[in-house]
């Protein structure tokens, strides 16, 4: 058992770690910058230490200062959450080599997935599917990257070779194209990651952005808890995620929760982890990225399978081994997460502000997990997800209707929410059918609008 | 002016905490006081910079019980308690000698070496008063003006936290 865990993270995710340590009987540790001093994670946590100022890479990015926040105040274990450090291999091996346990893969799973080329040579070599793409390490030049598109074909998908959460990427139909965003691309991945390094994908066009759970435990043993289709994005970013994948067959599940599994046990994996695929219509899918870290989203698998990802994480940190064998491992209903964002709905410009009238929505199969509450200021500078509303019902048309009633109940005044397109998006009839891709959301919003329908308790 | 227009400007002054806002134009003029509440808890000291409403962290291993079970307000429940902490009020002239970082508050270079100060000593900007180990490197506190220290806030060997109040300086 920890003796103490200190959470290297803040907002929603900071909430839920709390939350699942409070249930383990692991005294919890707060880290917060100054501009976080009332939010509820420091409120909530066993105790709390002020690690900065309110710029990130000050306070949670800031590596010496959390580890010293451990050391100092006697934590054990450090849990990076999501975001942040995360995936930064260099704060797992810091963790380590001060003696914390590090809630999460090895550094050198971390670098690994990390490193995108590599990932994919790796799965490659597995015998895991994998987009035809930029080989080697990648590229740098523009003119190298005009060679891997000659041979690729376009459109083509520029990646960042360290990136993840769509930084530093851009699509391109031609090769003028090519000839401006590649420069774009790469330059926005040196500010994000450091690194100039690009690669290219094929881009599959009206392809369901699909990933498979991952859990391992440091004896090799490795599972999938199933999928997540999470094609509802905008710039490559989740908006609302569902699972089961709509489209998906128990075969398909099969076949592609193998692969996931393959891929996890190539490398060794331990701990909680995601896999991601692209699935195109005919069936055929093909992996891009492996997140070594709990995700945003994990609370849909939570609510189809039962299991409580974050315990059995820390379970698993704590020297445990999989309590689970595949067969076990059953889907029942369906579940639907909506990311609500602090900004303003059309323009999704962000929306900080104090909340007032904070009013969750409740019931059966309704989960809230946010760091909201009344007369909270949202602060501005931090991501603007400011709670998840996941539900579970017993089948998917259940489950949207218990989404916008969820939605409807949602009570936030002070700032402004996307709650409103989460509301369109759930009475639009492709996404009734299931029938969507990563590019819905893109289309949706250039759509005109019908008419606006008036609501009473949702904003 | 219209009422519209008033109570977007309440809006704003009250999302600002903006206790007077006056506004001229072609119009006329139109001058909005808002009269300030009361916002502290009863234990918390609102002093500049010493964000006063943060709750220590610092528990020696050997204390049993959290400050947590014995929260002073009663409108806390045991699931957020209460942070209060008592840092001495600022006099005339006086300001806070802040931790930069995260450690653990030594008052000599050595255990058994002589303070760098004591309460009563004056001091020169630069002048080092204390050291904050983290992750065994001993980073020397200098005073950052010419002064007194008035008082030496923290406990040798106590955990600190970033912006944490170490000592006062009254400064000349």
């Amino acid at each position: 058992m920890f003796k103490k865990l200190l959470v290297a993270n803040r907002g929603t995710i900071a909430i839920r770690i709390i939350r699942a340590c409070r249930e383990l009987g692991i005294p919890t540790l707060a880290v917060f910058s100054t501009a976080d001093k009332d939010a509820l994670h420091v409120r909530m946590a066993d105790e709390a230490v002020c690690i900065g100022p309110a710029a990130a890479e000050a306070s949670y990015l800031n590596i010496p200062s959390i580890i010293s926040a451990a050391l100092t105040y006697g934590a054990d274990a450090v849990h990076p959450g999501y975001g942040f450090l995360s995936e930064n291999g260099d704060f797992a091996e810091a963790c380590r080599k001060s003696g914390l346990n590090f809630v999460g893969p090895q550094a050198r799973h971390i670098r690994l997935m990390g490193d995108k080329p590599r990932a994919r040579r790796i799965m490659v070599r597995a015998g895991v599917p994998v987009l035809p793409g930029s080989d080697g390490n990648g590229v740098t030049e523009l003119r190298d990257a005009q060679a891997d598109a000659g041979r690729l074909g376009y459109p083509v998908l520029i990646k960042a070779a360290a990136g993840g959460g769509g930084k530093g990427m851009r699509l391109a139909h031609d090769a003028k194209e090519l000839a401006r965003f590649f420069p774009l691309a790469r330059g926005e991945s040196e500010a994000a990651f450091g690194s100039r390094t690009m690669y290219l994908e094929k881009y599959l066009e009206h392809a369901r952005h699909v990933e498979f759970q991952i859990l391992a435990d440091d004896q090799r043993n490795a599972i999938h808890l199933g999928e997540r289709d999470c094609s509802i994005q905008r710039r490559h970013q989740k908006v609302l995620e569902e699972a089961p994948c709509p489209v998906m067959t128990a075969r398909l599940r099969e076949k592609m929760g193998r692969a996931a599994v393959r891929a996890a046990e190539v490398v060794g994996y331990s701990n909680v982890g995601t896999v991601e695929f692209l699935l195109a219509g005919n069936g055929e899918f093909y992996f891009i990225e492996m997140n070594t870290r709990i995700q945003v989203e994990h609370g849909v698998t939570e609510m189809v399978t039962g299991i409580d990802l974050v315990k059995e994480s820390l379970e698993i940190a704590m020297g445990g081994t999989l309590r689970f064998k595949q067969k076990q491992i059953k889907i029942s209903g369906a579940a639907i997460e909506c990311r609500v964002y602090a900004e303003d709905p059309d323009t999704h410009l962000p929306s900080p502000g104090v909340v007032s009238n904070h009013h969750p929505p409740a019931g059966l199969g309704v989960r809230v997990e946010t760091a909201l509450y009344d007369g909270y200021r949202v602060p501005v500078h931090y991501d603007p997800l400011i709670a998840k509303l996941i539900v579970h019902a017993e089948n998917r048309p259940a489950a949207i209707m218990r989404a916008k009633a969820g939605l409807r109940e949602y009570l936030i005044d002070g700032i402004k929410t996307n709650i409103p397109l989460h509301l369109r998006i759930l009475d639009d009839p492709d996404f009734a059918r299931g029938e969507f891709a990563t590019d819905f959301l893109t289309r949706f919003e250039a759509a005109p609008r019908a008419g606006e329908v008036v609501h009473a308790a949702g904003r | 002016m219209e009422i519209r227009e008033l109570k977007a400007l309440l809006g704003l002054m009250r999302e600002y905490d903006l206790a007077e806002l006056e506004i001229e134009d072609k119009k006329g003029k139109v001058r909005l006081v808002r009269r300030q509440h009361d916002e502290a808890g009863a234990d918390a000291v609102a002093a500049p910079g010493a964000g006063a409403s943060k709750r220590t962290a610092a528990r020696p291993p050997a204390a049993s019980g959290s400050a947590n079970g014995h929260a002073a307000g009663t409108s806390q429940t045991e699931l957020i308690p209460s942070r209060s902490v008592k840092t001495p009020e600022l006099g005339p002239n006086q300001k806070y000698i802040e931790s930069p970082m995260v450690g653990t508050f030594y008052r000599a270079a050595s255990p058994d070496g002589a303070p760098f100060v004591e309460e009563g000593d004056t001091v020169i900007k630069g002048q080092p008063l204390c050291i904050i180990e983290a992750m065994k490197m001993m980073n020397e506190i200098e005073a950052d003006a010419a002064g007194r220290i008035v008082k030496i806030i923290c406990d040798n060997g106590q955990p600190i936290e970033y912006g944490q109040p170490l000592m006062i300086i009254e400064v000349v």
